[in-house]
């Protein structure tokens, strides 16, 4: 008799999980359980369908129900998995029990409500599921004014669409920059213009007290007074679903992710965790952090179904590359920026350097802002940001895995790169900020003035050279 | 959870708070174009007057060990921290 997986949660996560098992090792029974009606479909696009630059939410879908069974899936849609039992290896779903040899939890996470007056009124509405967005789509027809509250990820990508819609947006947080725990203020600020460019109305630096109305919303009362709306967006922080496992008695974390091994293997044999559920440790610190990105869900599912499967398949600590578009400009980086590094204390020097995506006088060359942390003893990587146009999740990727690596800046500053007019430049803009770096460290070593290489945030670049474009 | 882990919970996240504020202050002064200054909730003394400073006066490396005994890191649920020495490929832990 063949072994039973169950998994349960259809995101990202789970879906890897029960494909590749399934891939791996065709004798198993793969059984997925969702509460959801669909399966397969990106809502990280979601945002991008009410901004209409994707023209339908048909086209965020990228597999069926139908297709997966058609793998050999046994798929349990819109079933809610109410208890594992980890003694008797079950789980009770529709009042049914299901026996299981190994378990997957990837049941995802929920966005932090607001926990203030009003929070409970019509009106207020939460980026998520794809059928609730093309009932939200229609409703953003029918409006003029949203606020969006929470400067995350999400709150960017939805007040810069929503602008693009042509809708009055105010963008509340309390913040002084957009994205301000992860992002640096001078990388926040072309981010800030693009977004006001598109309409909206900052409010930084602004706590949220309440939402007002009798049944629906009508403004968000705030310590900065009251801004009317018609509806409200609210785009705080991922909280992980851990309810049903820490009643099946598995162990949180400091973070409130489910604690897992480097197989995402929980504490009892043959029940494993992955995506937004659990939590991992970062590259640099090994200090547990959760809430990362969907490709990073995805791998953590191809990990433990790798390792049901039979093989031995570790998942590293994460560099986390990231990336995203404000308003009309792209931003990302990898591992920390200055303000992580200040706030827990890293030492760094900085790598500063301008370059252009393609030749200078090819149609669409953009430039290309990079500003690297390395450590001031070994040179070494520890973090970046970048911003401009194209060529920077590109860039993002490479760092981040360049600093898993060990990378230094002595490395980056002689790195190959593909000079092509129309794709890349001459000088390659992570180069450009490696070189400009090392020279400032030299000259600074030749100075009779003690070196400040190795001293908390000095700016190895320091002022700025002219950028060498072709 | 228990009692021990929803406090470590709420120490961990009130102590990265404050010194996440006290670093976006820090760093505004340095870019302070179209920023704002981050709303705090009026209290919170021992974390701002007392735990910031003296957070921030102990060097990385003392810190990084005092994490490390204090079992906050993930190798105490069985991670490991890959190699970082340029063309050495990283290997999975022997077990």
């Amino acid at each position: 008799m063949s072994e039973r997986l169950i998994v349960i949660g259809g995101g990202g996560a789970g879906t890897a999980a029960a494909t590749i098992a399934k891939r791996l090792d065709p004798s198993l029974h793969v059984s997925v359980f969702t509460e959801f009606e669909d399966i397969a479909y990106s809502p990280c696009g979601i945002p991008f369908v009410h901004g209409r630059e994707i023209p339908k939410f048909e086209d965020l879908f990228l597999s069926t129900v139908d297709r997966y069974i058609a793998d050999g899936l046994d798929m349990r849609m819109e079933t809610v998995v109410t208890e594992i039992d980890l003694d008797r290896r079950i789980v009770t779903a529709r009042n049914q029990h299901e026996g299981f040899d190994q378990l997957v939890i990837c049941t995802g996470f929920t966005w932090e409500k607001p926990s203030v007056p009003g929070a409970n009124l019509e009106g207020l509405h939460y980026v998520k599921n794809i059928r609730k967005a093309m009932e939200f789509d229609k409703l953003l027809d029918q409006v003029k004014r949203v606020a969006v509250v929470g400067a995350s990820p999400l709150g960017v990508e939805m007040a810069g669409n929503l602008g693009h819609r042509g809708l009055e947006v105010d963008f509340i947080d309390e913040g002084p920059w957009v994205l301000s725990e992860v992002l640096d203020p001078d990388v926040a600020e072309p981010v800030h213009e693009s977004l006001q460019e598109r309409g909206v109305t900052l409010r930084l630096g602004t706590k949220v007290e309440g939402f007002v109305g009798d049944d629906h919303v009508r403004a968000v009362a705030t310590s900065e007074g009251e801004v009317p709306c018609d509806i409200v967006i609210v785009c705080l922080e991922k909280q992980p679903n851990t309810a049903l496992a820490r009643e099946a008695g598995l162990d949180v974390g400091t973070t409130g992710g489910l604690i897992v091994d480097d197989h995402m293997r929980t504490k009892v044999p043959g029940v494993y965790a992955a995506g937004d559920v659990i939590e991992v440790p970062h590259g640099l610190t090994m200090l547990p952090i959760r809430g990362l990105t969907g490709s990073h869900a995805y791998a953590q599912g191809r990990t433990a179904a790798a390792n049901i499967a039979g093989e031995d398949r570790v998942y590293d600590p994460v560099w986390i590359p990231w990336g995203l578009v404000g308003g009309d400009y792209t931003i990302g980086g990898f591992s920390i920026g200055e303000t992580l590094a200040t706030s827990i204390g890293v030492p760094y020097v900085l790598a500063k350097g301008v370059g252009v995506s393609r030749a200078r006088y090819f149609p669409g060359a953009t430039k290309t802002h990079v500003k690297l942390l390395a450590d001031p003893q070994t040179h070494k990587l520890i973090g970046g940001q970048l911003h401009g146009g194209e060529g920077i999740k590109e860039r993002c990727d490479f760092l981040a895995f360049a600093a898993k690596r060990g990378a230094t800046l002595e490395d980056l500053a002689w790195m190959e790169n593909i000079y092509s007019p129309p794709i890349g430049a001459l000088f390659e803009p992570i180069a450009i900020a490696a070189q400009n770096a090392l020279a400032e460290l030299r000259q600074k070593d030749r100075s009779p003035e003690p070196a400040t290489a190795s001293s908390s945030g000095s700016d190895g670049a320091g002022a700025q050279r002219t950028p060498v474009t072709t | 959870m228990s009692r021990l882990d929803v406090v470590k919970r709420r120490l961990r996240a009130q102590a990265e708070h404050h010194l996440r504020v006290a670093a976006m202050e820090e760093l505004r002064g340095r870019h302070p174009a179209g920023t704002k200054k981050a709303y705090q909730e009026p209290g919170a003394l021992f974390w701002r007057g007392v735990f910031v400073p003296l957070y921030r006066r102990v060097p990385w490396t003392v810190k990084q060990r005092a994490m490390h005994a204090l079992r906050m890191t993930a190798e105490s649920s069985g991670w490991t921290p890959p190699a970082r020495r340029p063309g050495e490929p990283w290997r999975p832990p022997a077990r």
